[in-house]
């Protein structure tokens, strides 16, 4: 599973909670590549990493907007 | 496949169909990351939303259903909820933007109403001399003004 998210509307602090949250469910990896936060997690079941992928981007997606758009120190092109 | 989803034209909303996925573009001149945000997040609900920015002038929001398989009609309704909720989100904050002074105003005179009535201090203190409010534009006018007799000019009958 790989979910590229980018920094200008996802915020980092928001996509380490999720990470954080859905730790137990699968061991991930964040890198930053470019203008994107890429997020990757080994699983065997596409259907689980759908399902896994999807609530995690929501979930990243659900705190960036409770916090009122990305981190401030994004200076991405 | 790109499709023209809404009949609407190309560069502001268009949007493509997957298996189990839209992906809608947004023209970012129109629609600002605010209004993509609000309508994004009506949907976390029922689909697994993405957005992204492909280019400084487009955002793009993917929107895959939670359930499967997904029906094609059911990714385009999906579609047009999103371009509906984008407008309605994009008009609230001009709303909001135009009312700011007044809300403020509301806000104010009900935080001052709450604490309570003057002091004799205060009363003491109010400066009489200030205009009642501000009317640059000369609008307000007393009753009395505005409708008082005027002397008949010479020569009327």
């Amino acid at each position: 599973m790989m979910l590229r998210l980018h920094r200008r509307l996802y915020s980092g602090t928001a996509i380490d909670a999720a990470l954080q949250r859905f730790a137990s469910l699968a061991r991930f990896e964040r890198e930053i590549d470019g203008d994107y936060f890429v997020v990757r997690a080994e699983l065997d079941d596409p259907a689980r990493a759908r399902r896994i992928g999807g609530e995690l981007g929501n979930f990243a997606l659900g705190l960036t907007v409770e916090q009122g758009g990305p981190d401030r120190e994004v200076d991405a092109p | 496949m790109s499709d023209s989803l809404f009949g609407m034209p190309a560069p502001e909303l268009d949007a493509e169909l997957g298996e189990a996925t839209v992906r809608v573009h947004v023209d970012a001149t129109i629609y600002d990351l605010e209004a993509v945000y609000a309508a994004a997040y009506t949907f976390i609900a029922r689909c697994y939303v993405l957005i992204d920015r492909p280019s400084p002038e487009r955002f793009a929001i993917t929107l895959a259903s939670k359930s499967l398989p997904a029906a094609p009609e059911q990714l385009r309704a999906l579609a047009g909820e999103l371009a509906n909720e984008l407008l309605a989100s994009a008009w609230r904050r001009t709303i909001t933007r135009h009312n700011r002074a007044l809300i403020e105003s509301v806000t104010m005179q009900a935080f001052a109403g709450a604490m309570g009535p003057p002091s004799l201090e205060d009363l003491e203190a109010f400066d009489f001399s200030d205009e009642p409010f501000d009317d640059p534009l000369g609008i307000a006018q007393s009753w009395e003004d505005k409708y008082k007799k005027r002397p008949k000019e010479d020569g009327a009958t």
